[in-house]
């Protein structure tokens, strides 16, 4: 049954991915203009250049040999120039503003899931208390607001008018650091707001899907026999957690996908350099290479993190294996 | 008949989530419905000098390039009301027939339906939607159609599997005994039977329809010429609004979203409740 469940599991995830390669192909063959012809208009580039750039990029070619020839690129890293940072390439972009992202996306990874699983438990446990019905309202009002306005507003707090957090960037323009510890300080300092208001806005649906899946499982047989037994508060608890924290951390599993392209309006607002805020630039600009580099690479990075939440989910549930989904 | 009703006075009277989610939603409507009375000004004209702060003329003060925040504020509820239910809708028409002919005929028609929604669940929906919006172009219908693109893999998958223990049960055996096609036994006695839940999953979604159409246009993929509650925050960031103060300018239009958002949900968790029969149970 495993393998059964394995095997549709893997052809699911070879047609997803076959399907962003194919969009990944035409959607930017379906616009006006190719990639030559722009760069040529915007940076008036002689025509022997225009012709080099073509022929390397075989855009004179049959559609399946530019085919052949794209499924190579993506595999090696030759994503092409970027229209707007001439002559710079979309990679060496890509891998400049990964690593805010991931330093963005990693903390909100836990902070997120934490605070919004230990809202969730603790509301599931005291089901049907003021408790209860307080943080099941308070998760459906937050899980409504937008983040980026929640974003704006504390910007106008916080920065406007305390000014005690900056709002824009990473790092303070211009600043030199006399040791590790000040450049550590600043990327904290600049890293507050971020990752606050994300925190605040995104941990609703946690609660939610953890609230109902405690008070799932709190209703279950072998929960009512464990109270019968006369067993501790804490061991029941602990008998709960165990089934209840699926769902959650399945959500989590699923999130960490999102990591690479995951925060676009979030860095974004906060004009924070990392992939998401070069995604929001090359729309803004019309950079189809970046944009399409960017979405297979988060593509790639979501298909996998899907992959692997259905795999861990099989392996901690073994109810799962045994039913057919629908 | 009675029993519709009986569950309409559950959901819009006795349980206070629903009502005061359907209070809200009213609210709204009423305000779009009389946008041309209630708004002092043509959101579009140039009514005032630009950045104007807010005075006895001008309730929220003006933008960047003289229009009227306030007027454009209240015609900003007939867009998100608009998204909010025309994308949910059009997810739900398609999810709803693909569900049923999936889980009544069963075989490769099913398999083809269950594969296609797996595929469109796994794939990145939010960068997918905000990539394909960018090439799409901005316009207003554009943005419901890449919603419903996303929405109707959730309304297959529920509709089939509620179909699976339907088509099982005695009046669709009688139905198909008395010799009714196919066709008259999907939609005739079963389409009935699932409609409830589409229902409360439409409302249910017209929140996060809500909230994409905001976050597209703040990022500018929105629509230029409708003025939706994004497209205000957008220019008031573009035109560094909070910088000189003017924080009504922001603080308005993202309350009204987060407000609408929040009843659609409070109506709509209070039908599930109603008409999921799983939900019944495991609330105390």
């Amino acid at each position: 049954m495993l393998r059964y469940f394995l095997l549709s599991r893997a052809i699911r995830m070879l047609a997803v991915f076959f399907i962003i390669i194919i969009l990944n192909f035409i959607l930017p063959r379906a616009m006006p203009g190719n990639p030559a012809s722009i760069l040529a208009n915007e940076y008036n580039l002689p025509p022997e250049t225009v012709k080099i750039l073509v022929s390397l990029w075989k855009l004179d070619r049959p559609l399946h040999e530019q085919f052949v020839a794209y499924i190579e690129s993506l595999f090696t890293g030759q994503w092409g120039y970027s229209y707007k940072y001439y002559p710079r390439t979309v990679y060496e972009l890509v891998m400049e503003r990964l690593p805010w992202t991931l330093l963005l996306q990693g903390v909100t990874s836990i902070t997120v899931p934490a605070f919004g699983m230990l809202m969730g438990i603790l509301a599931g446990w005291r089901r049907g208390t003021k408790y209860d019905v307080a943080v099941t309202i308070s998760a459906i009002i937050v899980y409504a607001i937008p983040y980026y306005w929640l974003a704006l507003m504390f910007q106008y707090v916080f920065g406007y008018q305390l000014r005690i957090f900056p709002i824009a960037h990473a790092l303070t323009p211009g600043a030199s650091y006399s040791n590790f510890l000040e450049y550590v300080a600043d990327v904290l300092w600049h890293l507050t707001l971020p990752v606050l208001v994300v925190t605040l806005t995104a941990y609703a649906s946690y609660t939610l899907v953890t609230r109902n899946s405690m008070v799932d499982i709190l209703e279950e047989d072998f929960m009512f026999v464990a109270r019968a037994k006369g067993l501790p508060e804490r061991t029941l608890m602990k008998h709960a957690l165990r089934n209840a924290l699926l769902p959650p951390l399945t959500m989590l599993a699923i999130r960490l996908g999102h990591i690479v392209g995951g925060a676009v309006i979030t860095e974004t607002v906060f004009s924070y350099p990392g992939v998401g805020y070069l995604i929001y630039e090359s729309i803004m600009f019309k950079d189809y290479p970046v944009l399409n580099a960017a979405f297979f690479m988060l593509s790639i990075t979501v298909i996998v993190a899907n992959f692997a939440a259905d795999l861990l989910y099989a392996v901690v549930d073994p109810r799962i294996r045994y039913v057919r989904r629908g | 008949m009675v029993s519709i009703l009986r569950d309409l006075r559950y959901i819009l009277i006795e349980n206070r989530m629903g009502l005061i989610g359907f209070a809200i939603i009213m609210f709204f409507t009423l305000i779009a419905i009389f946008a041309d009375i209630i708004a002092p000004y043509n959101p579009y004209e140039l009514v005032g000098p630009p950045y104007t702060p807010p005075n006895e003329r001008f309730i929220l003060g003006t933008n960047d390039i003289g229009q009227d925040i306030f007027s454009e504020f209240i015609y900003g509820s007939r867009i998100s009301l608009y998204v909010g239910f025309t994308a949910p809708i059009l997810s739900s028409i398609i999810g709803t027939i693909l569900g049923i002919i999936a889980g009544y005929l069963g075989g490769y028609i099913d398999e083809l339906v269950v594969g296609a929604v797996d595929v469109m669940l796994a794939l990145p929906s939010l960068p997918l939607i905000i990539i394909l919006a960018a090439y799409l172009g901005p316009s207003l219908n554009n943005i419901i159609l890449v919603l419903a693109i996303f929405g109707w893999p959730g309304f297959a998958r529920m509709v089939r599997s509620q179909v699976l223990s339907l088509r099982e049960r005695a009046y669709v055996e009688a139905a198909r005994a008395t010799g009714a096609g196919s066709f008259r036994i999907m939609f005739r006695h079963i389409l009935p039977h699932v409609v409830p839940l589409v229902i409360a999953n439409i409302v249910l979604s017209a929140t996060s329809a809500i909230l994409t159409e905001a976050g597209l246009s703040f990022l500018g993929l929105g629509d230029p010429i409708a003025k939706s509650w994004g497209q205000i925050l957008r220019r008031a960031q573009v035109g560094h609004a909070l910088h000189q103060g003017l924080w009504l300018w922001v603080f308005t239009p993202g309350l009204a979203i987060a407000l609408l958002g929040t009843g659609f949900t409070l109506l709509g968790v209070a039908i599930e409740e109603k008409v999921n029969p799983r939900l019944k149970h495991s609330r105390r």
